[in-house]
């Protein structure tokens, strides 16, 4: 396991810039509750709400309708928006499910989307957005695998809602939130593997 | 009423009522992230006190109007319960020396929460005094900034805060209900470990220069035992998933 560090702990004696991080007098100090790896120098924020990146893949609720334009609730303080215009009509109810990529965001908080897909039926599991990334795992591979074990599709919107669709709901679900409370301890991945296998014959 | 005239012999042989000595704390207890629905919470024990803090946010701000461009608002509610006190303090609803704390309590968080990271955003600090006994201002901050961290705000710091009185001419660290009523002095303060940054200061009575920079070393030494609690309480959360497969 690696070291948790808190906000105002150093992590280095020298001035290196990091995500999480500030420098103060030629200091680097954490800004957030973390697990911490020296080399190379990363935190990886243990709690704490999704910051919006361009190329984020999101899934959200429709929440407003009005003329071509619909607001998507993505579980986020800032608005997120869909824009149709003249060459992209949209065609969604209210309380519909989308799946969208961040196309902007204006002054942090305005989410612009583009490339709205409906996702229709299925169930929507919220998990911790920190928790997102070791969903998703290296290369994909760790939603691949439950995806692949259980025959659902899945799709993860980095905002910290997942859609999970057809298979066996329950054991997703089940792995999904499995991974949110252990996703800070090592050898995650075999645990689950071990659980897909046990839990798959009967 | 608290007064001179019945006050009761606060220190006797060297010990104070509830026998601690001088500079001694009270025992402190902290467990992190207690509420499930809340981004960030914390319990507190300190001797008699009883906290619970809680933090949502960054979140949507509401009203609207209030709403800042260019960073996030703290709000902060601090609160007794009607059943926290054993006189008046306990009253339901916000009084005045409520909403003093809890304009006090917001700016101390006002200078360690990096406010530029979620601009336009809001972050509600809620602290609830269950039981009161003593140094609920200092047990609050205590709480919340432990609640903070476990929300994943961007902090500068982990506060901590601890209360220093005067009982002639002693100085006495962490007091209680008692201790506070009648004792000449009262100071409870704000600290932020790392550069040792006062960022509360509120005085009842006097203090000479030396006495000052007497209980403010008392206070730093203190931080040094309740930021451990803290730091452990977070740490907690985390090392209790983690111990469960280490064993296997």
């Amino acid at each position: 396991m690696k070291d948790i560090v808190l906000p105002g702990e150093m992590v280095t004696e020298t001035p290196i810039r990091a995500s999480h991080t500030y420098i103060e007098d030629g200091k680097t100090y954490s800004m957030v509750l973390g697990m911490y790896q020296k080399e190379p120098l990363s935190i990886v924020p243990l709690e704490g709400t999704w910051v919006p990146h361009i190329e984020d893949t999101v899934v959200g609720i429709v929440s407003s309708v009005k003329n071509s334009v619909y607001e998507v609730d993505l579980k986020f303080f800032g608005r997120s928006l869909i824009i149709g215009g003249k060459f992209e009509r949209f065609s969604f109810k209210l309380g519909d499910i989308v799946e969208a990529t961040i196309k902007d965001v204006e002054e942090k908080k305005t989410i612009i989307l583009s490339y709205p897909r409906l996702l229709s039926g299925g169930t929507l599991v919220s998990i911790k957005p920190a928790k997102i990334p070791r969903l998703i795992g290296r290369d994909n591979t760790m939603i691949r695998q439950i995806s692949d074990s259980t025959g659902s599709t899945i799709v993860v919107g980095k905002n910290g809602i997942v859609w999970v669709n057809g298979g066996d709901v329950a054991l997703a679900t089940e792995v999904i939130l499995r991974i949110q409370d252990e996703a800070h301890v090592s050898g995650l991945t075999e645990r689950i593997k071990k659980m897909m296998e046990t839990r798959m014959v009967k | 009423m608290a007064s001179k005239a019945n006050r009761p012999e606060l220190i006797v042989h060297g010990k104070r009522l509830d026998g601690r000595a001088l500079d001694e704390l009270r025992p402190l207890k902290i467990e992190a992230s207690v509420l499930k629905n809340a981004d960030g919470s914390a319990y507190l024990e300190w001797g008699r006190n009883k906290v619970l803090a809680a933090v949502y946010g960054p979140m949507e701000t509401q009203p609207k109007h209030m709403a800042d461009p260019t960073r996030a608002i703290i709000k902060c509610r601090y609160a007794m319960a009607p059943f926290s006190s054993l006189e008046e303090h306990g009253r339901t609803g916000p009084n005045r020396r409520a909403t003093e704390i809890s304009k006090v309590t917001r700016e101390v968080f006002e200078n360690v929460v990096m406010l530029n990271e979620f601009p336009g955003s809001m972050i509600n600090i809620f602290i609830e005094i269950l039981q009161s006994d003593g140094g609920t201002r200092a047990a609050g901050i205590t709480a919340a900034s432990v609640a903070l961290a476990s929300a994943g705000i961007h902090m500068r710091d982990l506060v901590y805060a601890v209360s220093i009185g005067k009982v002639g001419e002693h100085l006495i660290l962490d007091l209680n209900m008692l201790e506070d009523n009648y004792s000449d002095s009262d100071m409870p303060m704000a600290i932020s470990p790392r550069n040792d940054n006062v960022l509360l200061l509120q005085m009842d009575g006097e203090y000479t220069k030396e006495e000052l920079h007497k209980a403010m070393e008392m206070a730093k030494e203190a931080g040094k035992t309740i930021s451990k609690i803290q730091k452990d309480a977070l740490k907690h959360v985390y090392k209790k998933v983690a111990e469960k497969y280490e064993s296997e």
